[in-house]
This record gives structure tokens, sequence and C-alpha cells, in this order.
């Protein structure tokens, strides 16, 4: 079965044909080529595949492409303003808290998600807007610096 | 010496793409007319393959092609050649690949393993190394004897022992007789899995001119070429390896993995590109698992608190196939007795098949496991005499003229375990720790702390003629082009790389290009990105290839200015003449070739080669492992404190220290990443990690939900990471090794500092709260917690 459905991504508007099946994920790597949101596992259990839906963060792998109908969608790809990195960027670069990168994308709209609603979060609300994120490389204390510590 | 790159903290030159999500991995590469490979695993952990029937699948709409063992007939291996890419008469672990379809799309190749038909004849299954080693225990390699292995392999035919590493020194028997004191124990280090967020992929095409390449997740692009090329039977050079950035590897990527795979499949559809990205599920049992050793040991100590003696018998689970946990059993046992000399030693290591996914690197290599043992070991020891167990390890302590298990000679610059012990131990305790049971924090009786120390040493284990090269370019603009093999995993060496040859170039960081991907058609050689050797030994290479760089700019330059190069000196991207330093040509105009004034040509390009191989490595001798296989180490050690909540068993790791004497440090920011990424590694290892098999061999927690590593929830409040800096004589700059040195001593710091806190003794990982319980209620026993 396949679907028609508009979609804002990165502030551009697509429209696509979709089967039913095709997660968000898919659709946002495979059919618009926004390789930078990552697949980690595919079950909803990493967060690397972390987007936000109309502000708030999913995790594409687990949604349809069909669900995200009608919606807004930000994925790291659109971060940046030109060549102006989003000061959570800076902030992972400045703090150490990017080795791989595998995880970043996800990190990086969880913790924008974060500061939009709460702009002066302390470390507890950090751990828990990261929850069910995994890094396996930094060990997390550069992310939570970075989140901390970033310009507003 | 006067450094201006060397200690910056240089940023990533891969940073901003990593944070656009510019930056690319193998899963990302999408190739023309492209198709995708899916792969049918074994459901049995051993048996005969009866009959394989593919023809349903062959049929489905949009497959290409289904292949199976019958059509690979040659067998490969690092060490030991004793497997197939496609199982063939026999299946040794659930999870080993026995046929694979290649389609236009995952979703067809899913629906087509379904329709493939398997019989299988189950044998006797043997998970435990331990089983393995008894006589009659079930076989996995009846033709162990006659399979092809490189030179210091001892395996023995008839059994499932592949590889038994010895180390004999002194006289034990008599040592054990004159003792005052004898501490035998047993300890286990289960098997992990690496968890790398990126899953392993591979595309692989075979070009209408029979080029092969390979775009791989790989550590090792070479070895991958190595294994390839003799797998297909094509020349190195026509097999070409790329690798992109790579997602994380702690080991589980280097070697091979599931390139030789994906190159035998892109043989069945000529000309057309086959991905082949492994699902969560198969990265557990599709690819290499880690460490899952046994340990025992039995120390011989004087009442002065001397180890004079010790026995230890080290049993590795090496899975299916043994081919990547052979150095592991060598390199465990070199360190098995951790930074301590020890006079008189008997080590026997055994590596066993068994049935289950293979045990291949894993961050730390041996370290982690016989650290664990070791370090545990000492604790008991210095506790049962009733000696301070900081003073106990400093009586031992390996130093400056004192010789290892091999029998090497410590020199000054190898660096100072001492000072990193007295530093952890400093920032830890405070005056009164290690001297007593665990208190409970004012007001909270419910709850106990505790701290332990441990002390760690690491060598590379490596081949003893490891090479690596790198090739400087300087450009029209006077900045520099390095190619080097080494692979960009996160651990951040294009970064340290580029710092040592801006530094030795004499240019700013920002005029150095560190080439960002490994593709063996072009980069120079390197023997895998591993055994965290590569600032050492590519920083080497580097190094002489810059001094290559700044000779011939000095022959050019002295040719145009008409003096002897000897006179002329190389700074801030110039070269100029010693005595009257104004006189100077900027690199620039001497890169490609300066003219004089009648317009003839000076030079030619400027382009500096540089290799590298360790220097007088030999291998160890069979009866007694004395010898020279370790290049050089890395000392350190690391102290946790913990809390315990008595009703619910519950640890909480409150304060992990790590000192490492790692030589020069090149980029601060990043050699802390390294050091406590490591340490959170290993603290999955010590508190959640452990792969469960059920009885016949099916691993039982295959996923992220039910294989726990630690969350950012799970990390220690407070982390502190102090360097001791002695210079390493053979490492540029005095740097040293520090990539995988943090997993190694966090185990048994957070043991130790358990048996503090609760007067318990636990033997086996993960420790968890169940565990604290039955100690607490005194129902331990066995290898899972003794009260004292
Ligand atoms: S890929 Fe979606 S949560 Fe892991
Ligand atoms: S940086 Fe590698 S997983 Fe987070």
């Amino acid at each position: 079965m396949k679907h028609q459905i508009r979609v804002k991504v990165n502030a551009e508007t697509h429209e696509a044909q979709v089967s039913s099946e095709l997660t968000l994920l898919e659709f946002l790597r495979d059919t618009l080529g926004l390789t930078g949101t990552k697949m980690g596992c595919g079950n909803g259990e990493c967060g690397a595949c972390t987007v936000l839906l109309s502000g708030a963060p999913v995790r594409s792998c687990l949604i349809l492409a069909v669900e995200a109908d009608g919606q807004e969608i930000l994925t790291v790809e659109g971060l940046a303003r030109g060549d102006r990195l989003h000061p959570l960027q800076e902030a992972f670069l400045e703090k150490g808290a990017v080795q791989c990168g595998f995880c970043t994308p996800g990190m990086l709209l969880a913790a924008k998600a974060l500061v939009d609603r709460q702009p002066d979060p302390d470390l507890k609300d950090v751990k828990e807007a990261l929850g069910g994120h995994l890094c396996r490389c930094t060990g997390y204390e550069s992310i939570f610096e970075a989140i901390l510590a970033h310009p507003r | 010496m006067n450094f201006k790159v060397i200690g910056t903290e240089a940023p990533r030159p891969d940073g901003r793409e990593k944070v656009t999500g510019a930056a690319v991995f193998v899963a990302d590469l999408r190739m023309p007319g492209m198709l995708h490979a899916r792969v049918l695993r074994s459901g049995q952990a051993h048996a005969r393959l009866r009959r394989v029937d593919v023809s349903r699948a062959q049929a489905l709409d949009g497959v290409k092609a289904v292949v199976t063992g019958a059509r690979f007939q040659r067998p490969f291996g690092i060490c030991i050649t004793d497997q197939f890419p496609l199982a063939r008469d026999k299946v040794r672990f659930a999870g080993e690949p026995v046929a694979a379809v290649i389609a236009v799309s995952e979703q067809v190749a899913d629906e087509a393993l379904k329709l493939i038909e398997v019989e299988y004849d189950p044998l006797p299954v043997v998970l435990d190394p331990r089983e393995a080693i008894r006589p009659g225990a079930p076989l996995l390699h009846e033709d162990l004897g006659s399979y092809a292995r490189v030179a210091g392999i001892n395996p023995c035919p008839g059994t499932n022992i592949f590889h038994h590493f010895k180390i004999r020194r002194g006289e034990l028997e008599e040592t054990f007789h004159r003792a005052d004191h004898v501490v035998d124990r047993e300890y286990e280090f289960p098997s992990v899995h690496h968890v790398q967020l990126e899953p392993h992929g591979a595309i692989a095409r075979l070009s209408p001119g029979g080029d092969l390449t390979v775009w791989s997740s790989s550590q090792a692009p070479f070895v991958v070429r190595h294994t390839v090329s003799r797998l297909l039977g094509l020349p190195a050079s026509k097999v070409r390896v790329v690798v992109p950035y790579v997602g994380g590897g702690f080991g589980g990527k280097s070697d091979v993995t599931i390139e030789p795979l994906a190159a035998c499949l892109a043989t069945a559809v000529p000309g057309r590109a086959v991905r082949l990205v492994l699902a969560r599920e198969e990265m557990f049992d599709g690819t290499v698992i880690g460490r899952g050793l046994y340990a025992r040991y039995r120390t011989a100590v004087t009442r002065e608190g001397r180890i004079i003696g010790e026995e230890i018998l080290l049993t590795l689970n090496g899975g299916g196939y043994g081919d990547y946990a052979v150095n592991i059993v060598g390199g465990a046992a070199a360190s098995a007795t951790g930074p301590y000399e020890i006079p008189n030693l008997k080590i026997d290591a055994y590596g066993l098949y068994t049935n289950t996914p293979p045990t291949g690197a894993c961050r730390g290599y041996g370290h982690p496991e016989v650290h664990w043992a070791c370090e545990r070991q000492r604790e008991i020891i210095a506790r049962e005499m009733g000696i301070d167990p900081v003073e106990f390890r400093l009586r031992n302590i390996l130093g400056p003229g004192k010789s290892n298990a091999l029998g090497q000679i410590m020199e000054e610059d190898h660096g100072r375990v001492d000072l990193c012990i007295r530093k952890v131990v400093e920032d830890l305790a405070g005056p009164r720790y290690f001297a007593g049971r665990g208190h409970g924090p004012g007001g909270r009786p419910a709850v106990r702390r505790g701290k332990g120390i441990a002390a760690f040493m690491k060598a590379p284990v490596m081949p003893t003629n490891a090479q690596s090269g790198a090739i400087i370019r300087l450009n029209e603009d006077g900045g520099a082009t390095v190619s080097v093999g080494a692979v960009e995993m996160g651990q951040g060496t294009y970064t340290a790389l580029g710092q040592i040859a801006a530094e030795a170039l004499r240019l700013p960081v920002e005029m150095v290009r560190v080439v960002p991907f490994v593709d063996t058609e072009v980069s120079p050689y390197e023997w895998q990105t591993v055994a965290s050797h590569t600032t050492w030994a590519v920083g080497n290479a580097i190094l002489m290839a810059a001094a290559d760089v700044l000779d011939q700019l000095k022959v050019a330059a002295g040719a145009a200015f008409g003096v002897s190069p000897e006179e002329l000196e190389a700074g801030e991207g110039k070269i100029f003449l010693r005595e009257a330093p104004v006189v100077s040509l900027p690199y620039s105009r001497l890169a490609l070739g300066c003219t004089r004034s009648d317009g003839s040509a000076v030079n030619r390009p400027v382009i500096g080669r540089g290799t590298f191989v360790p220097s007088g490595l030999t291998y160890p001798d069979p009866e007694t492992g004395q010898g020279n296989p370790a290049a050089d180490w890395t000392f350190g050690c690391q102290g946790a404190e913990v809390e315990v909540d008595l009703r619910t068993g519950e640890i909480t790791v409150l304060k992990l220290v790590t000192a490492i004497d790692a030589g020069r440090i090149i980029n601060p920011l990043l050699a802390r990443g390294q050091v406590l990424g490591a340490a959170a590694q290993a603290l999955g290892s010590t508190l959640f990690e452990k792969l469960i098999y059920s009885e016949a061999g099916i691993m039982r927690n295959r996923s992220l939900t039910d294989y726990k590593i630690p969350g950012p929830e799970d990390m220690p409040l407070q982390t502190r990471v102090i360097f001791v800096e002695t210079p390493e004589k053979t490492g540029p700059y005095g740097a040293r090794g520090l990539g995988e040195h943090g997993t190694v001593g966090v185990p048994p710091a957070i043991g130790n500092a358990l048996a503090n806190a609760l007067g318990a003794d636990f033997y086996a990982l993960p420790i968890t709260a169940a565990d604290v319980i039955r100690a607490l209620k005194g129902k331990g026993g066995g290898l899972r917690a003794q009260t004292f």
C-alpha cells in the first residue's frame, strides 16, 4: 500500500509516495538521502536515529513515515545555520564530546529538545533527556559537559 | 623541548563533519546498481550440515543469487586457517553463516532467507573452555593438525586446544616449599560484546576487469586485502579496500569479520556492488565477541610480603574458530603477573575451541581479563597477611632494573607504575581507607562505602614485524597532505597524527591535513589500527617522512641560495639561513619546484616517505616464553570508591580515578576522552555485561535491551584522569599508547572497593545487585562471592 505524504524536513518541503511499512528512518536515509541520521539498532534501543518531530525527540526507526505526514522534522543536517554551527554543535566539539560520531546526531537532537524547553538544565535534567541514548566511546561525561556548558 | 603543537588541544579535523551529519560511514554509501545481501545463520551451535536446499529461495522474484558453502572451497584465517566464509560440512556456533541471499532489496533478501531449507545432524555442544579442555569433550576441529598456521602457534591436534602458551622462570616447586603463605583462587571474566554503535558493514564489487573493491567498517584494511586476495586467488594489487569513518571498533572490527563473506558474495554477481550491513542481533552472534577467560592463581609469598612465585592457569574461550583469539592467549600470559617482579613463574595459557561465536580482539586484549584476576589476588594476599595493600604492591612492583615475566629488563623510560599508584592513592584515599572495613556515611546505616585500587600494565600485542608507513606531500601553498594507513574509529588518530606531522614539519596544525580515509590502493601500508600502537608506530613513520621533507626542502633552498643544506634551518613554514634568518624561502615556493631567476628549475616536487617497524622484537621461546615480543609498556593505576545499598544490593560508583604513564601526551582532551571512554566500557564489564547462552548454545541476550551497556545514568559521579608523563624513548616526542589502557584496572579496582565495603570477595564478573545480596546473606559460594 502506498501513501502520499507531505513533510517539512529541515525547512524544506518534500512530497513522496511511501509504502505503509517504511520507517521514518528509512524515509530520511534512503528516500531523501539524509544519511546523517544513523541506524544503530532499528529497535528503539540506542537513540542513534533520534530526530525532532514537531519539536519532540522521537526514535525514527520506530515511527512510520506515514505517521510523520503533515509534520515538521529536524535532523542533524538541519541544526547549523549555513556555516554557523548550532551552539550545541560548538559545545560538543569544544568539550571532546565527539569520538566516532555515530551516536552524535541522536545525542545532539535529544540535547536540542532539552535546551529548547529548558534553557538552563542541570546534570539530572541532562541525564534524563539522554536516557536510552547509548554512546560506547566517550563515557558520556564530555557530552554532559557540552550540554551544560553550551552557550545560550 | 619547546613544543608548538604537541600537548595542545588541537581540534578534531573530523569534528565538524561529525556534528553536522556529513561524516560518511559504510552504511551511508550508495553504489549504482547496488544489491543487498542477508545471511542465513545457523540455529545450531554444533552440527553436521546434512542438506542446504536453496531452490525455493532462488526462485523468488528479485533474488539475484543464493550462495552456500559449496561454492567457496578455500579456508581462511589470520593465524590458523580454520574457517570458511560460509559453513561447509559443519557449523561450530549458532550464528555461523550457512547461506546468503543477494537481492534487489534487504526485504526481498529477508523473504528469501525464510525459503532456504537446512537439515542438521546435531552434535554435542561445549560452551565452557574448562570443559572443552577435558579429554573426551566434544571435538570441534577434527583436522586441527593439518591446518596451515603462522609461526609461533602451538595447537594440540586431537583436542580443542588451538594454542598453548607457556612461561617458565626459575624453580617453582622449591619456591612453594619455602613460602610462608600461599593463596590459591579462581577468577572468571565472562564473554562480552564490544557493542560498537555502528553495525559492521561491507560493500563489495567485482569489476568486469577482475578487480575487487571492498568498502568496509574495518580497523584492518590491509589484513582484509591480504585475506581476501588469498581467499579469491587474486593478486593483492587487484584487491582494493576502502575504509571511511568507522563508528567504533574496540577490536571487534579488527583482523577480518564479515569482509571475506562480502567479497565472496560479490563474485556471485560480477559487476554489481553487494551491500552487507549487519542487524544489531547479528553483531552479537555473527561477528566476534570479546574476553571469556577463567584464571587460577596460586601465589607463594614470604613473611616480609614478597611474592616469590606464582603458578597461573589461563583458559580462554576461543569460540568456534580460534583464529582471532590466538594472540590473546600469549598477550594475556605475558601480562598475567600484572606490574610486579616475580622471580619464579609457571604460566600455562590455553586457547580453547568452544561452540560460541569466535573470540576476537577486545579493547585491552587479554589484559583486563588477567588483571581482574591478578589485582584481586594481590588484594586478597595483602589482607590475609595483614599488610597494607598499597605497601604490598609497592614491595613487589616492577620498575627500572627489574624483569618482567618474559625476562625483559625494565628501564627508566618504560614508565613509572609506582608513581601512578601513589597518585591514585593520594587522590582517592585521604589519610584513612586502606586499613579497614568500609563504613556507612553519617546517618545512612543501610549504606556501605569502600575504596579500592588496581595497578596495571599493558604492552601492544603484535607481530614482531608490524609495519607502518606515512607519505607526506607538500602542497603549493606550503601546507602538507599526510597519508597513513591507520583508521579513524573515534580515537582521534588523525588529530594526533596531524599534530605530530605539524610539529615535525614546523607548520601550524591547520596547514596539515591527514587524509581522512584509508584506501589500500593509495594509502601506505599499515599492519592494522589496534593495540594502542598507532600514535607510537605511525607517529614514528610520520617523523621520518617529515624529516625527509625537510631534507628535500633544505637541499632545494641550499641550491637556490648557493649554500650547503647544513647551513639551513626550518621554522614557521620557511627554510632560512641559520646565521641570517632573514634569508629565507617559504615552503610554498619550494613545494612544487622552485625556479631560479633565469627560469631554470631548482628542485623536484617534495614528497616525504617514512616507514616504521619495531626493532628487535623476537618470538618468545616456545618452552619458556622468554624473549622480546613486547615493544613497550604503558603502566598505570586505577582506583574506585563505591557505595552499596545493603537492602537492594545496588552498587553506585562514586568515583573513578586513573593515573596513567602514557609518556608525552599529544592532545590532552583526546587522551582524557580515550581513558574515560575505556573506563566506561570496563564499568559495563564490571557491573552488567555478560553474554548468556542456552544449554544448546543459543545466545540469549542478543539485543541492547537484554545486553545492557552503561547508559548516561550509570556513570560514576566523579572521574579523574592523571597523566604521568615519563617520555618514551622509542615514541614520537616521547608518546606511548593509551587507547585501551583505561579498561584494564577498572574491574579489579571496583572488586577491591566492594571487598573493602562489604567484607566479601567477588571472583566472577559482572558483579550484580543480586550477587551483593547473596554475599550479604552468606549464600555466595563458587566464583560468585565469599565473605571474609
Ligand atoms: S536505531 Fe533507532 S533507537 Fe537505535
Ligand atoms: S562517539 Fe562513538 S558512540 Fe558516541
